[in-house]
């Protein structure tokens, strides 16, 4: 069974008949090739499939392609080019704040998410909002270290 | 290209009594559907592989091994056309007698898993084979070092303890993907998330019969490895279809298929240790079951770290260690991080806590009185040198302020601090080369084999080629592995890269330099002594007078320079005695962790950790800072949450939904690490990608005893195990009454 659905992806609107079974996740990779949408689990534990939908931060294993429908979806790659992109992307790179590099693109749009919704979040806010992101290669010191420093330039010096 | 599917056996042990396939077969978008029966008609390609033992079909021939064993494969347009044609394919098991246990499967009368001893292939040159498949067992090695039976019977005391690791994953968060596609019958190409490319092609050349100059492999920066992506995994299934359908195939595994197909050895060993009475270790008498799954992989070298491992970083003037690598009814097991030393370092760290109170002796006490030192000799025989262990457990001990803490407990949590030492070697011999290539403007490209999962070799090499050579880091490239391009190298594990690749890396850019010299010399009309130095050609003893690197090059005409470098380290051990070289170096780390229990609930919480390792020459300081970071991460979920739940030879957690892995909240927010350094300009780089694992456990352990006085010998060290054994039964320690 398929259904009717209009993307717009990182700027790129097409319209698509998918497979009601058929997730976000496949969608994002297969039709509109976005490689930075990772599934690490399946399952929703992870993190590194996550994207913004309409601003809000989803596990695209687990969002039915279907049901997004007139959804505007935002992955790492809308965030910019490593040297001159949006101040999460810097503020990762800065830090050396990855090993492989895996799980981060689904932290930094997490990231993006939230510092949009709150601009001035406390280190503990942060950790509880990064404790759904698995980083197997163990960067998580660097991950809250740059994600003070991303939050703390997103806002202004008078952040905190 | 083609996606494929796999179709897994649902039990762990049956003979295949019949499969129907035509309804796969027929399904909209498949372009093949194949099983283990299928290759062996056709031809053309082996049937198993294998790095060690040629054991693993590609497919199950005849009778399924575990639960999860690949039995058919789809090929189709889509992975989801692959997906439903898979659920359409209908196989008939007669189930037979499994067994799941190492203990169990050694016994007479377990069921057997094979009958003809598998074909060893030779290019293991540190690795002999004894097998006894009439008991289930793979490999065995032993460590004989003096009389240990005597020294036993004459020591003051003998502790005699049994500790168990279950299996567990690696998780690294990119499961394993390969593309593989054939340029007519005879070139192979394949894309894959592989450690070892060279093995791998290897592996494949043998499988079809071709050269392996007809073999490509070409590898990515990869995400994470760990050791499961070592030697071939998916790639001959992928290569066998592909040739098949005459297309490229792609194999991505989801992540419960992950868990199938490849894990940490469980493990088992009984020590029996004799001490003098005022704690001098004098013997140790070490039986270990590696549980090696149903297929060997490299269980035939995981027991041979594990036979010296076990004797830990102390010295231990008589030794008696057997390990045997043993098969059962579960997912094959694998090399892991730390190498069969975690397990061992569970064992003998904590059995050295025990032997500590036993003897009313502080555990950091017993150690240094132990510590293995430069001059002493090693269960191998072989006579160390530098070793560091001393100032390392000195180091967390200080940093930790073991001496002088404060125990606290109020009856429900207690605080507790536990220390743990550990001695790691690295696969010897072995061999790195590498090819540093200098362009007509002064660029530079670092080409070897070495792949980047994480762990920052590219980083690292390009840091030593840009020092050795006198150039800018930004003008040095680190170039994709590839084997049509790239030099030998044996593998990325082990800890080995910067180590020994960064030797080859090295002696490559003074083959460079010394190319320059003879290049340049006659560009600068000088008889006195020239030199390749910061990036220029110049005079020594009048730097002025210089040509830089660049003009070199384009004035002699030579396009670019190359240089080569090739490493070698000696070494190994007798397969009867395990006497000889185990390791070129040895990777030594030391840890001291403080933790809270809850008595109410059973729950470990880590409160802080210090970690101190030695490093040699530190090449890439931010490096080795996230080494450290991230074998803590990794170890916490070993210690107080990873296991493999298996019932009856089936997988019972195998997703992350239900395998439990550390998040950022599980991380003390107190703790650092000290890297020690050698400050020698020439002093030798260590890998720091293992040794900082395995002390974390029984760290954690110790600390666990220290706060409750509980003594767990089983990992993972869940609420649950802590709870039943507060409320239980205590230390099973038996001390012999001399």
């Amino acid at each position: 069974m398929t259904e009717a659905v209009a993307l717009e992806v990182n700027g790129v609107r097409r319209h698509l008949q998918v497979d009601t079974r058929t997730r976000l996740l496949d969608v994002l990779r297969d039709v509109f090739e976005v490689s930075s949408v990772r599934d690490g689990c399946g399952v929703g534990v992870c993190g590194a499939c996550t994207v913004l939908v309409d601003g809000t931060a989803v596990s695209s294993c687990l969002a039915l392609a279907a049901l997004c429908d007139g959804s505007t979806v935002c992955t790492a790659e809308s965030l910019g080019a490593l040297g001159d992109g949006d101040p999460v992307v810097r503020a990762f790179v800065d830090a050396r704040a990855f090993q492989c590099g895996y799980c981060t693109p689904g932290i930094v749009v997490a990231l993006r998410g939230l510092l949009d919704a709150r601009p001035s979040p406390s280190r503990a806010e942060l950790e509880s909002w990064l404790s759904g992101h698995l980083c197997r290669c163990g960067s998580y010191a660097r991950i809250v270290d740059a994600a003070e420093r991303a939050a703390g330039s997103s806002s202004g010096e008078n952040a905190r | 290209m083609l996606h494929c599917r796999i179709v897994r056996s649902p039990v762990p042990h049956a003979r295949i009594a019949g499969t129907d396939l035509a309804a796969a077969r027929a399904a909209p978008g498949v372009h093949a559907v194949v099983t283990g029966d299928d290759i062996r008609r056709r031809g053309g390609a082996a049937l198993r592989f294998g790095p060690v033992l040629h054991d693993q079909p590609v497919l199950a021939l005849d009778v399924v091994r575990y639960a999860g064993e690949p039995v058919a494969a789809v090929v189709a347009e889509t992975v989801e056309a692959a997906e439903e044609a898979a659920a359409a394919v209908e196989i008939d098991y007669e189930p037979l007698p499994a067994v799941f246990d190492a203990c169990a499967a050694i016994a007479d009368g377990a069921p057997r898993l094979f009958d003809a001893a598998p074909e060893v292939d030779p290019s293991f040159v540190d690795v002999t084979v004894h097998g006894d498949l009439a008991h289930n067992v793979c490999s065995r090695f032993r460590v004989v070092h003096g009389d240990a039976e005597r020294a036993l019977d004459r020591a003051d005391h003998v502790f005699e303890h049994r500790f168990r690791s279950p299996a567990a994953q690696h998780v690294p968060l990119e499961t394993h993907a390969c593309v593989a596609a054939w340029q007519g019958d005879r070139h192979l190409t394949v894309h894959s998330g592989t450690q070892t490319p060279f093995i791998l092609r290897a592996q494949l050349a043998a499988m079809f019969a071709i050269p392996c100059s007809q073999v490509r492999v070409v590898v990515p920066a990869i995400g994470g490895g760990f050791g499961a992506k070592a030697y071939a995994t998916i790639e001959p299934l992928a290569a066998l279809l592909a040739r098949t359908t005459r297309r490229p195939v792609r194999l991505h595994l989801t992540r419960e298929e992950e868990f199938l197909t490849v894990t940490k050895h469980a493990m088992d060993v009984t020590l029996r240790t004799g001490v003098t009475r005022d704690g001098m270790l004098v013997a140790r008498h070490a039986v270990g079951l590696y549980n090696a799954g149903a297929y060997a992989v490299i269980s035939p070298r995981k027991i041979i770290f594990g036979g010296y491992g076990i004797n830990g970083p102390y010295a231990v003037p008589a030794a008696f260690h057997e390990m045997l690598a043993v098969y059962t009814n579960t997912p094959p097991a694998g090399a892991y991080r730390g190498f069969a030393i975690n397990q061992c370092a569970w064992a003998y760290e904590s059995q050295m806590d025990i032997i500590a109170h036993a003897l009313g002796m502080d555990p950091y006490e017993l150690r240094m009185r132990n510590l293995l030192q430069d001059g002493d000799a090693f269960c191998t025989g072989e006579v160390m040198g530098g070793m560091h262990f001393a100032e390392l457990l000195d180091r967390v001990a200080s940093a930790s302020g073991y001496r002088t803490r404060q125990r606290s407990d109020d009856g429900d949590v207690a605080r507790g601090v536990g220390l743990s030492c550990v001695i790691e070697g690295t696969i010897t011999p072995s061999t790195s080369t590498a090819v540093v290539k200098l362009d007509a403007d002064g660029s530079v490209s670092v080409v070897t084999g070495s792949v980047e999962l994480g762990q920052g070799a590219h980083k690292a090499l390009g840091a030593i080629a840009a020092s050795e050579l006198g150039v800018a880091r930004s003008v040095v490239s680190v170039a994709e592995v590839d084997t049509d391009v790239s030099p030998y190298d044996q593998q990325t594990t082990a800890s080995r890269t910067v180590s020994t690749m960064g030797r080859a890396v090295a002696m490559a850019c003074a083959d460079v330099a010394g190319q320059l010299v003879a290049l340049g010399a006659p560009m600068l009309d000088t008889s006195l002594e020239v030199v390749a130095e910061d990036g220029r050609v110049q005079v020594k003893q009048d730097p002025a007078r210089s040509v830089d690197y660049a003009e070199v090059v384009r004035r002699a005409g030579v396009g670019n320079v190359l240089g080569r470098g090739s490493v070698r380290t000696e070494g190994g051990l007798d397969p009867d005695t395990g006497q000889g070289v185990a390791s070129d170096h040895w990777h030594q780390s030391a840890a001291a962790a403080e933790v809270e229990v809850d008595r109410r609930t059973g729950r470990v919480r880590l409160v802080s950790y210090r970690g101190a390792v030695y490093a040699g020459r530190v090449v890439d300081p931010d490096g080795a800072a996230l080494q450290c970071e991230g074998s803590l991460a990794f170890g916490v979920g070993n210690a107080l949450m990873e296991e493999m739940v298996f019932d009856d030879g089936q997988l019972v957690n195998g997703t992350l939904a239900d395998y439990m892995l550390p998040s950022l909240a599980d991380l003390p927010a107190d703790r650092s690490f000290e890297v020690l350094a050698d400050p020698e300009p020439g002093a030798e780089a260590h890998g720091l990608g293992e040794p900082l694992l395995p002390p974390v456990a029984p760290a954690i352990a110790n600390a666990v005893f220290d706060a409750v006085g509980v003594r767990l010998h089983d990992l993972p060290l869940s609420a649950e195990r802590v709870l039943r054994a507060l409320r239980g039964p205590g230390d099973q320690a038996t001390a012999d009454p001399r």
